[in-house]
């Protein structure tokens, strides 16, 4: 503490010391300074998210009559003659959605019979009804009259792919990235440090210390649990600061509190990753999460606290909780669904029904914004399950509908759409307040802001939330809103990029709901502060102040994390174990931090922390160093394998 | 799975209505942009409605708002600080046509790439404006504190020499209590019953919708009967012409000539004519005009056709007429920021309202011959007498033009409540036109 002291003397000098003159300058040139590494930023993580090879996981095969052998790519795989089959078979007796093979976390098969004509035969045991039968490497399945040979994976097939994938951080070092961000983010405290009150500029510098702290520590956890991707932590890290640089500009005062609701987050994040590790905790808890969502927006409605229309609100010990940014995760995490469910009607009416529930409370709330984002991500999920274009067509009349019925009913909602496209014919009324301050805050910023501590438009109601966007561009620059807002939109791009190697359907549904959802909800946050779109009222996922909506967006980011499947890259997805040495006994290895460790290598992934399967065996302890002349495996690997990749 | 992951692709929609949404925006930030910056509430620039960084000069360079230490003075002089208040602007940026609010973004250098920003201790920018201190302050001795307008403009480049309006204050030294609509600039932000001003727009009229009009003779009395109404005329000119009718002014000439053509010809003249509606100021739109087409055969049309009824006319508008006959029919686009950059190599908009023969004929119109009280002007203008009812006393307006060589100028006078257009407003345009040509 007595060096950031130190510091801190050193730059209260540096600037009580020159007029106003210099500081002046200093503002001026930072001004530059932040666009160019935020652009660094988000180019570099960007880039290395969408410029790894895209490597499938091979986790079993079909071995045909006559010799040919399928591979199945995923956990969940469909079996039959239509042309989006996993295994695509174009035997006539095979049905277009024969059967479904499916692998549970623990390395267990079961074949489901989907919708067949013939049926499915299990060494030559016909399946009834919707149940699956366990089948082992070397079952025959028979589909059609045809029998199949079924080749699972076993450990050392699995650890041996995981060794001979590429793993991300080949082209950008993460903690190159990591430290541009610091530099981000020690440039922005300056800049604020020196627009804000004297009062609060110790709380400043050590809000800013902590996130940086806190940056590099994930970062190291991450290490830790032997993973190397770091992009999404750090895109996240990045709107998160900008979010920090808001609540120091609007509410000073409020700054500690809002990096308490950061470290929140972030918990929440590694805690639901953990969570989302295991797909058989998550078909326990579907039921109980489920419940939940409407429970919570019940509690809300009668416990709440109205405020400025909506009844949003939960008043905690002084702190005001948004219940419905938890509901949103709830809800997804119900309507995403395994392979296996997405056959069963009666899930999707259990699945529409529950978002019946949910809306009709929002609009008892008169939460209207809230409604269209659930309902984005209802569209989403329902066509992810069912394909059926017709049900969503029919879905948006009937959402058309509902919401026709709820304009004509709520004066105030009305007054918002009246005033839409027209806000400057409603300069000084409740109609275009807000919308028309907002734009002239925006258009004031430029390209390059006023500086952060700098702007006027913080002043204004809800500025640091539903008009968060302008305020950014006002303080910040039209650059760094934009790459916030492209850096929503990568999130998005990300979940359907890597959709195609994820191991369930679920971590796809879930995690393309959740990016959906979070443009859908930037876009009415920018669109609608602009005028473009209704002003509705919502918060910028990261940027807005307000703690709940920062924690919802983190616990969003779990889901991403557990739909990426490059190998070691998210510690949501678990990776193979080593298989056991015949010698037995653990190896004692040093990891790049010199801390000893029982366990695997660094690509062995043997999770200190959560991995409970795995005793350490009795034995001798044998102490490795890197590339141990022992293991003839670790030589031939080149460096990058080790380093995560090569700096450029 | 696949098909999942086929699905999974839909979500890519969203994020391309998300850019095409942001591609819109960014479209009207930059079109915008100026505009919204620009908004008195934009405290970056405004302090308090205040801007607080810019100069302003006038033509030939003479300060007319500055900032020392971080301060807003004004002009040195005090009669030019009150001659171009409303050109100008005041500190609290109430007088919405002052320079220091309409080019506020000029003023601060704004552009969409830094925006509004400007370091602090910065000076700002200066910009000159094309009002001339001199002439603006003979104007505003002229009204002689009266309510009213003079506008004085060059009818070849557009250029505003001056602005000035009645009442006004000293900005420097603001008075406790404001009159009524001291903060109006009567010239744009104005429209006023125009009396007799208005004969030169039925006489435009009548020289292209009626045949013959300079053979045409007409019979005063002191006034006609329409449809058993009696429209009356001050005078009793007997026989007479057009060009005899609008020297003198006559009710019988112009009413009649409003019957002949209709309510909707008169109409369509008074827009083309920029008349009735809105005309621009350095991009900024004028009060309405109004003119609405009296019945067929009406009184109400006659009255109409010389310029009572409900027809109503803004000073600046009627400068931009006047400047128009001059210039062979061309309408030039009015501004008082002097035009920088490379479209200043542009010759400024013009459009074509009056053709060259219809001009030429309107100016043998309304030439005046008896120049005694306009001693050395070339001088071709309109009186008026704007009754407005209500037992105040009638708007007095001067307008027209002068050809003097080397000074295109075209000018409007009202003086609100003032009386005679020829006993109160045509000496006010006298004096300042001697001081404009430098007499």
């Amino acid at each position: 503490m007595d060096i950031i002291r130190d510091i801190l003397y050193r730059i209260n000098e540096f600037t009580a010391g020159l007029d106003g003159g210099l500081s002046s300058y200093a503002t001026m040139m930072i001004r530059f300074i932040l666009p160019v590494l935020a652009i660094i930023i988000l180019v570099r993580c960007s880039h290395s998210l969408f410029r790894e090879r895209s490597e499938s996981e091979l986790w079993g095969q079909l071995k045909f009559p006559n010799g040919t052998i399928l591979d199945m790519f995923s956990w969940e795989n469909i079996i039959g003659r239509a042309k989006s089959s996993d295994v695509f078979s174009d035997y006539p007796t095979i049905s277009r959605n024969h059967a479904a093979l499916i692998r549970d976390d623990k390395a267990n098969w079961k074949v489901y019979d989907i919708e067949s004509k013939t049926g499915v035969i299990v060494n030559g045991k016909k399946i009834e009804g919707d149940i699956g039968v366990p089948v082992n490497s070397g079952d025959t399945i028979e589909l059609g009259g045809i029998p199949l040979t079924f080749i699972a994976a076993d450990n050392t097939d699995e650890y041996e792919q995981a060794v001979s994938r590429t793993k991300p951080g080949r082209y950008y070092k993460q903690r190159v990235t990591i430290a541009y961000l610091t530099l981000f983010q020690m440039f922005l405290a300056l800049q604020l440090y020196i627009a804000l009150d004297e009062q609060f500029s110790s709380a400043v510098i050590y809000s800013f210390l902590a996130l940086i702290i806190l940056t590099w520590s994930c970062y190291i956890i991450t290490r830790i649990l032997k993973r190397v991707a770091f992009e999404i932590e750090t895109i996240g890290f990045f709107l998160t600061t900008i979010g920090l640089s808001v609540t120091a500009s609007s509410v000073p005062s409020d700054i500690m509190t809002q990096i308490m609701f950061i470290v929140l987050g972030v918990i929440g994040f590694f805690t639901i990753g953990w969570f989302l590790r295991d797909l058989d905790r998550i078909k326990k808890f579907r039921r109980p999460i489920a419940i939940i969502g409407p429970l919570l927006l019940a509690i809300t409605l009668v416990l709440g606290t109205n405020r400025f229309g909506a009844t949003r609100w939960i008043v905690i010990g002084g702190i005001s909780v948004q219940p419905v940014e938890f509901v949103k995760i709830a809800i997804i995490f119900a309507g995403a669904a395994t392979l296996e469910r997405l056959f069963k009607r009666r899930n999707i009416f259990a699945f529409v029904g529950l978002m019946g529930v949910c809306l009709g409370l929002l609009a008892l709330m008169v939460d209207f914004g809230s409604a269209m984002i659930f309902f984005v991500a209802y569209l989403v999920i329902a066509f992810l399950r069912s394909g059926d274009f017709t049900t969503i067509v029919l879905s948006v009349a009937g959402a058309g509908f509902a919401g026709f019925i709820a304009l004509t009913s709520r004066p105030h909602i009305i007054g918002r759409f009246a005033s839409w496209g027209r806000a400057w014919e409603y300069v000084d009324t409740a109609g275009g307040f807000q919308q028309t301050r907002a734009m002239t805050a925006a258009a004031s910023g430029g390209l390059f802001g006023v500086g952060a501590g700098n702007g006027w438009f913080q002043n204004i109601f809800a500025a640091d939330s539903d008009l968060v966007f302008a305020m950014v561009s006002e303080e910040l620059g039209l650059i760094v809103a934009m790459i916030a807002v492209i850096a929503i939109l990568i999130y998005a791009v990300y979940t359907v990029r890597y959709a195609d190697e994820a191991r369930s359907s679920f971590y796809v549904i879930a995690a393309c709901a959740m990016s959906a959802m979070m443009v859908f909800q930037m876009m009415l946050n920018v669109l609608g502060s602009m005028d473009i779109l209704p002003f509705t009222g919502v918060t910028f996922p990261f940027v807005s102040r307000g703690g709940t909506s920062l924690v919802a967006s983190w616990g969003m980011l779990a889901f991403f994390k557990a739909a990426d499947t490059r190998q070691n890259a998210s510690f949501v997805v678990k990776a193979p174990k080593r298989p056991k040495f015949s010698g037995g006994g653990s190896i004692i290895y040093k990891n790049e931090y010199d801390e000893e460790y029982i366990g695997e290598n660094d690509e062995g992934n043997y999770d200190l922390s959560w991995d409970d399967n795995q005793e350490p065996q009795s034995g001798v302890n044998q102490t490795y160093e890197w590339g141990d002349p022992d293991e003839k495996f670790w030589e031939n690997l080149d460096d990058s394998f080790w380093e995560g990749g090569n700096d450029r | 799975m696949k098909k999942v992951q086929k699905r999974s692709l839909s979500v890519m929609l969203l994020v391309i209505v998300a850019l095409l949404g942001m591609g819109f925006y960014i479209v009207r930030y930059v079109v915008h942009g100026a505009q919204w910056a620009a908004a008195p509430f934009n405290r970056t620039i405004f302090d308090g409605g205040m801007l607080n960084v810019g100069t302003v000069v006038d033509r030939n360079g003479v300060t007319l708002a500055d900032v020392v230490d971080g301060r807003r003075v004004f002009a040195d002089n005090a009669d030019v600080r009150r001659a171009t208040l409303h050109a100008v602007g005041d500190r609290e940026g109430r007088v919405g046509t002052g320079a220091l609010t309409v080019f506020a973004s000029e003023l601060t250098g704004f552009n969409l790439i830094t925006g509004s920003y400007h370091r602090g201790g910065d000076p700002g920018r200066r910009i000159e404006l094309t009002i001339d201190a001199r002439i603006s302050a003979e104007a505003m001795r002229a009204l002689g504190g009266r309510r009213g307008v003079v506008m004085v403009a060059n009818y070849e480049t557009g250029e505003i020499l001056a602005m000035v309006s009645g009442p006004t204050f000293d900005p420097s030294n603001p008075p406790d209590t404001f009159e009524d609509g001291v903060f109006v600039n009567r010239g744009i932000q104005s429209a006023f019953v125009p009396g007799s001003v208005f004969k030169v727009i039925t006489a435009a009229a009548a020289i292209e919708q009626v045949p013959n009009v300079f053979d045409r003779a007409w019979y005063c009395n002191g006034g006609f009967d329409v449809s058993g109404l009696r429209v009356t005329c001050p005078g009793n000119h007997g026989s007479l012409g057009i060009i005899r009718g609008m020297q003198v002014s006559c009710n019988v000439v112009f009413g009649e000539l409003a019957l002949e053509m209709g309510g909707n010809t008169m109409l369509q003249y008074t827009e083309r004519l920029g008349i009735a509606g809105r005309t621009a100021v350095s991009g900024m739109q004028t009060a309405s005009g109004n003119f609405d087409a009296a019945p067929r055969n009406s009184a109400d049309l006659a009255w109409s056709g010389i310029g009572q009824f409900t027809n109503t006319v803004c000073p600046a508008s009627l400068l931009r007429l006047m400047g128009a006959i001059a210039n062979d029919g061309n309408a030039i686009d009015l501004h008082y920021m002097q035009r920088t950059g490379p479209v200043s190599l542009l010759p400024p908009r013009t459009e074509r309202i009056l053709s060259r023969s219809t001009a030429q004929q309107l100016s043998e119109v309304i030439e005046i011959q008896n120049r005694q009280n306009f001693p050395g002007l070339q001088i071709y203008a309109k009186t008026g007498t704007a009754q407005v009812g209500g037992g105040h006393d009638p708007h007095a307006w001067f307008a027209g033009y002068i050809t003097n060589p080397g000074h295109p100028l075209a000018f409007v006078v009202v003086v609100e409540n003032g009386g005679g257009g020829a006993a109160v407003a045509a000496p006010i345009a006298n004096q300042v036109l001697q001081a404009a040509i430098g007499r």
